[in-house]
Formats: structure tokens, C-alpha cells, sequence
């Protein structure tokens, strides 16, 4: 769906993007993660054009981006940054309406689209539609931001550090909202972090950008346990290695037939979470129950710890 | 447990008096041992003091004595800025009516061409008064509306002193009688003058300020040759423009009948729409550039266009600056104003310096003060515009 070929930005003698090439496919989240410096940022702000690639191209659906109007190109792909961004003249129903009102939608639909929105956002409209953003708690400034660049409906949304100014409670619903939100839409997601733990969480595919390199393009799996060179392996962090991996996996998959005494695991919660429960409540096993509650059988330390090691 | 008592009952009692309140008390009663209005036998002749209890009749100068009191004790005295307004405001009224009175009571039935002036006395109390009222407004946080009422107010009651005939007596007015239709053709001249040349300022700073911030290698030159042009005197600056303008009403068809002249309107309008220059540009450049980097950033990647990023995002958050920018602009030209009447600007600074010329103090104020009153008054105002516009922009 985006293609990214031979992309390449140069500031004086500095390759802050060095040839990229990379596939992205249509209704996945691919994270693009990477320390400061990376060019992370700016591979991402070539796709919309906010700066133009020395060489290579963007394709967007076929499509040269370098030969569409810049904004035109920006009106049809959805941006949230860091900080939000919120015009601080405008309400907030004003701001989510921004690129629908460039668009030339009639005042109705983008009422209507507002309002679903707010809804999807969880953000109760009578009461925040005509606040202004400087009203808000952060939390919610960055779910405005979010709502303002999926207005349109773009098919491709691009986030730069979308989750960086929020504390770590707020971020974690966030990015929970987020992944189920695009799982809804079927969104095509570009997102940009220094956060491995938050690529892992909700990236379909990560990319690792060090010093305008791409080094490794590959499912999150792939990533932990096969890091393609030792930077990869530093940004996963050894000690963190197996619990991320946990993240990755169902208490589901763990299932084995039998019994276990005290509270049951969801069969959808992570092997992470399932791993903390045991350890904390000093118990071998646990029952798993689904979604209705049925019993499905047990999950234990061992069966946890197996698919913690490292893949064959 | 009694000594404590008692050092609390004596904190208290210090505590109580305002020290601001000393100062203004010190004016008001420094003010009495001053000559209160002077009589002259006629407009330029030296004139004798007269204090306060020499300058009114009895009745009337024991109602001001009672009011200044009573001001002087709501100043040490009291906390609530209500009541310092309230008696302020009564000092600065009770003032201005003496001033009247003093004219009635000491001008002689027989020579009609005595004059009589307030005096130090008078300023100086009036200053002490009205640094009361300005404390006790700050004190009470009147927003802007209220602000503005305020100054409506004030007007009106000036407005009014002037129409009831109250100053009829004193020698300012009588200055103003003898020129009223000169003082309003003057008047006008001052606010084209000083409104006019804001308004070209406003038309071409804006455009160059944005061109400023669009353009990083433009901004720093501009800045610089404004800057320059802020430092020359304003009679230097009219000096300098004498001979282009001269030259150009000799050799440019038309220009002459445009009222184009080497001297009059022409090049003081010119000195300071060139002064207001400065402040417009950098309040442009300012105020764009204080706009969030985030929030340009997110305009541009939603896809506004170049002008619709500047009209829709950048010139409404920069707008509190930009009003800045016109308020020192117009408070300053204001002022300056006053000095093109030295090249046949007109304005008021005719009377200030024909009062100069004619050692008339009367007629030096006629020419002062209405500058200051028409400054103060436009500060007030766009001080309010200012406030309201940059409300919601957290």
C-alpha cells in the first residue's frame, strides 16, 4: 500500500535518512522506532511531504507522492504529533473539523462526523465539544489530536511520537484505545517512537532506524528473537527480552488440559500478565476461562516460561 | 498569654496603615502649603500665589479641606480598593471644582484681563489623587469592559466641568474662548496626523512584518534600518525630509496638488508613519514567531495552504501582539505628534508653541494637555482590546 524506495534526505554533508527502502502493507500499524537522531521522524515526514527526500520516491497506493499538490497530498493522510498540535483559538469540535472543512464537506456531515468521533474518543459531546483545547487534561488534548487527523477517514494515518507528552498510565490506555480503534477502522498506521516496549505493543511490524539506517524491518516477533545486529538487541534491552516477547503471546496458546485452585486467567490476557498473576499470587498454575466463561483448562509457570525462551 | 496578646494588638495596629497611603497622604498635605491658583493681571504677566485658604471662599474651602481629609484617611486607613476609589475619585472631582470656584472667587469684576491659573498646589494634590484612584483601580482587577466604562465616565465628567461653565473663570479656558474654532481644526489635524500615519503604518508593517517572518534573510536588515530610523531625533527626521519632499512637490506632476510640501502635514506625516514602522514590524515578527513550532507543524501536515495557514492559525494567535505593536505605535505618535506643529504640521503643539514663543503658560497647557488626555485614553482602550483578544489562548 506505501512504498518507500531508495528514500533518502541529506542536510549538508548528513545522511539523516540513508536509502530506505520498505513495504507497507494496507490496515497494519508498523512502528517505526529508533533513538533521537535516527532520521525516524523525518523518513515519516517524507511520506506527507512536510520534507522533501533528496532522493527516492514515495509511493502511496501506486502513486508518486512527489507529484500530487503537497497539500492536497496532507489533507488525505491523517497526522498526529507529539504535543497534539491543538489550534488554541478553535473548540474543540472546530479542530476535529479542520481537515473535513478544507475538504469542502457540508456543515452537516462534518457535524455528524465530529460527533462520532468524540463518541469513538470517548469524549462526552455536550460537554467538550465547545471547550477550548487549553480546557482539557492532556490525555484528552492527545485524543483530540488523534480524533482531528482520522476526520476525514484517511486511509493512512502518520504519528509522530503520538503518546510522548502523556504520563505512563495514561499512555498505556492510549495505546490500548488506539490499537483498537484501528483494528475497527482498518486503518493504515505509521507510527514513530523511541519506546521498544510501545512498538512491541502495537506495532503489526517494526522498523529499527539507527543513524538514517534501516537495520530490521520485521514482524515484532521476528525482532525479539532474532535481532538483526547489536543495536536492535540493545533497543530491546537483554534483560527485558523474554517478558516483551510475553507481551506478544495469549494466555490462550499456553492452555494446557488439567486443573488449578484460585482465580482463573482470561484466555485473551498476555502471557505477561498472566506470568505477573502467578508470580504474585505464589501459585504453579492458574485456570483459564474464555470469553463467556467457560473453563478451558490451566495455564502454568512452566508452560509460561517455555515460550519465554528464546525460539529454536 | 497577655504579651502575646498585646504584640498582636500592636501588629495589627502597624500593619493597619497603608504605606502607599503615607505617600499620597504626604502629597495631599504638601500640597496645602503650596500655592493652590495664581493671579495675574494679565495673560503674561508674572502672577501671585494664593493658597487653598486664600484662593476660596469659606464654605467652599472647608468642603474641600473635609474631602481631602477624608481622603487622606481612607488612604492610611482603609484595605478595601472600593472605598480608596470612591474617595479618590471624590479628591480628583472636589479638586476640579475648586479650581473653578478659585476662578469665580479671585477673578476682579473691574479687569477683564486678569487671568487665573491653578497652581502647584493644585498638580500636586491633583497628582496625589489620582495616584490614589490608579493604585485602588489596579487593586480592584477592573477587566477590560469595566476599564473602558471607567474612561467613559471620566470624559463624560470632564466633558461636562467644561459645559456647566464650572472653568469658565480659569485662564486655560479663557485661552481655548479666544481660539475654540483654531483648537477643533487643530484637533483633527493631531488625530490625522498621528491616526493616519498609523494606518499606512498598519498597511505596509503588516505585509513587511509577515514578509520578515517568511523570509529569515530579510528580517534582520529590515529590523536593523528601522532601528536606525527609531534613533533619529524627530526634528532631525523632519529636517532630512524637508528637501526630498521639496524636491518632489518641484518635479512631480501632481504631487503638489496631493498636498505634498517640503514643509506642512506632508513630512510630518511621513516622520511618523516611519517611527510607527518599527513597532508594527517587529510585533509582526514577534508574534508570529511566538505561535507554537507544534502548532504550525500540525497546520501544515493537516494541509492548510500557505495563506491559509497565516490567516486561519498564525494571525489570530499573534493578534495580542500585533495590537501591541499598534497601541506603543498610536500612544507614540500621539506624543510626537505635538512637535509637527514646528514644521507647519499643525496639531496641537501650535498653541504649546505659541505658548512657548509667548512665555502664556496657559496656552503651553492648552497645547500639552489635550495630547496626554487623548494618549492616556488610547492606551486605556487598546490595553482593553488586547486583553479580550488574547483571551482562550492559553
Amino acid at each position: 500500500m506505501i512504498e518507500l524506495s531508495h528514500l533518502t534526505k541529506v542536510y549538508g554533508d548528513t545522511a539523516v535518512v540513508n536509502d530506505v527502502n520498505m513495504e507497507i502493507e494496507a490496515g497494519t500499524i508498523t512502528v517505526i522506532v529508533g533513538t533521537s537522531g535516527s532520521g525516524k521522524s523525518t523518513l515519516l515526514r517524507m511520506v506527507n511531504r512536510l520534507v522533501e527526500p533528496t532522493e527516492g520516491r514515495v509511493f502511496l497506493e501506486g502513486n508518486d507522492v512527489s507529484t500530487m499538490p503537497p497539500h492536497e497530498l496532507r489533507r488525505s493522510i491523517g497526522y498526529a504529533i507529539q504535543n497534539h498540535g491543538l489550534f488554541p483559538h478553535w473548540t474543540v469540535a472546530r479542530n476535529i473539523a479542520t481537515v473535513p472543512m478544507l475538504l469542502g464537506w457540508d456543515r452537516r456531515k462534518v457535524d455528524a462526523r465530529v460527533e462520532e468521533l468524540m463518541e469513538l474518543f470517548q469524549l462526552d459531546h455536550a460537554q467538550f465539544a465547545n471547550r477550548y483545547p487549553h480546557e482539557l487534561s492532556g490525555g484528552q488534548q492527545q485524543r483530540v489530536g488523534v480524533a482531528r487527523a482520522m476526520a476525514a477517514k484517511p486511509a493512512l494515518l502518520l504519528m509522530d511520537e503520538p503518546f510522548g507528552a502523556l504520563d505512563p498510565i495514561i499512555r498505556s490506555k492510549a495505546q490500548t484505545d488506539l490499537k483498537a480503534i484501528q483494528r475497527r477502522t482498518g486503518t493504515t498506521i505509521l507510527l514513530v517512537t523511541h519506546d521498544m516496549a510501545e512498538a512491541v505493543h502495537l506495532g503489526d511490524r517494526i522498523a529499527v532506524m539507527d543513524g538514517g539506517l534501516l537495520k530490521q524491518y520485521a514482524p515484532a516477533a521476528d525482532i525479539l528473537a532474532r535481532p538483526a545486529d547489536a543495536f536492535v538487541d540493545d533497543l530491546i534491552g537483554s534483560a527485558d527480552r523474554p517478558f516483551r516477547y510475553l507481551t506478544l503471546g495469549r494466555v490462550r496458546a499456553a492452555v494446557e488440559p488439567g486443573v488449578a485452585e484460585g482465580a482463573p486467567l482470561a484466555a485473551d490476557a498476555s502471557l505477561y500478565e498472566g506470568l505477573g498473576e502467578l508470580l504474585w499470587s505464589g501459585r504453579d498454575a492458574a485456570p483459564v476461562i474464555d470469553d463467556a466463561g467457560a473453563p478451558l483448562g490451566r495455564v502454568s509457570l512452566v508452560g509460561i516460561a517455555e515460550r519465554a525462551a528464546r525460539p529454536k | 498569654m497577655t504579651t502575646l496578646a498585646n504584640a498582636e494588638t500592636s501588629r495589627a495596629a502597624t500593619s493597619r496603615i497603608d504605606r502607599f497611603g503615607v505617600v499620597i497622604a504626604a502629597f495631599l498635605i504638601g500640597a496645602l502649603a503650596l500655592p493652590f491658583a495664581t493671579l495675574r493681571a494679565t495673560r503674561i504677566a508674572s502672577g501671585t500665589g494664593l493658597r487653598l485658604f486664600d484662593a476660596l471662599p469659606a464654605t467652599t474651602m472647608v468642603a474641600v479641606l473635609a474631602v481631602l481629609a477624608a481622603t487622606i484617611g481612607a488612604a492610611l486607613a482603609s484595605r478595601r480598593p472600593a472605598v480608596r476609589l470612591a474617595l479618590g475619585a471624590l479628591a480628583l472631582a472636589a479638586l476640579a471644582l475648586a479650581a473653578g470656584a478659585a476662578g469665580a472667587h479671585l477673578m476682579p469684576d473691574d479687569n477683564p484681563y486678569a487671568r487665573v491659573a491653578p497652581a502647584s498646589g493644585f498638580w500636586v494634590a491633583l497628582f496625589g489623587a489620582a495616584m490614589l484612584v490608579t493604585d485602588a483601580s489596579v487593586r480592584l482587577k477592573l477587566g477590560p469592559a469595566g476599564r473602558i466604562v471607567a474612561l467613559v465616565i471620566t470624559a463624560t465628567l470632564i466633558v461636562g466641568l467644561f459645559a456647566s461653565g464650572a472653568w469658565s473663570h480659569l485662564s486655560i479656558v479663557a485661552e481655548y474662548r479666544n481660539r475654540a474654532d483654531v483648537f477643533w481644526r487643530e484637533t483633527i489635524n493631531h488625530i490625522i496626523l498621528a491616526a493616519g500615519s498609523l494606518a499606512a503604518a498598519i498597511a505596509v508593517g503588516l505585509p513587511l512584518g509577515i514578509l520578515a517572518y517568511e523570509i529569515k534573510a530579510v528580517r534582520d536588515p529590515l529590523i536593523n534600518v528601522l532601528n536606525v530610523v527609531q534613533t533619529i531625533p524627530s526634528m532631525a527626521l523632519f529636517g532630512i525630509l524637508i528637501a526630498p519632499l521639496g524636491w518632489i512637490a518641484m518635479n512631480v506632476p501632481g504631487a503638489h496638488a496631493l498636498g505634498i510640501r517640503g514643509i506642512g502635514m506632508a513630512p510630518a506625516f511621513l516622520a511618523l508613519f516611519l517611527y510607527s514602522l518599527l513597532p508594527m514590524v517587529a510585533n509582526t515578527v514577534v508574534g508570529l514567531n511566538g505561535v507554537s513550532r507544534a502548532v504550525v507543524d500540525a497546520a501544515r501536515g493537516m494541509g492548510l495552504t500557505g495563506r491559509q495557514r497565516l490567516f486561519q492559525v498564525e494571525m489570530p494567535l499573534a493578534l495580542p501582539v500585533l495590537l501591541t505593536g499598534i497601541r506603543i505605535a498610536l500612544v507614540q505618535n500621539i506624543g510626537l505628534a505635538t512637535v509637527a506643529a514646528l514644521i507647519g504640521g499643525g496639531g496641537f503643539g501650535v498653541f504649546l508653541f505659541q505658548g512657548l514663543g509667548q512665555t502664556a503658560t496657559d496656552l503651553i497647557l492648552l497645547g500639552a494637555l489635550p495630547p496626554v488626555a487623548l494618549a492616556f485614553a488610547a492606551a486605556v482602550v487598546l490595553d482593553a482590546i488586547i486583553e479580550i483578544s488574547g483571551r482562550g489562548k492559553a
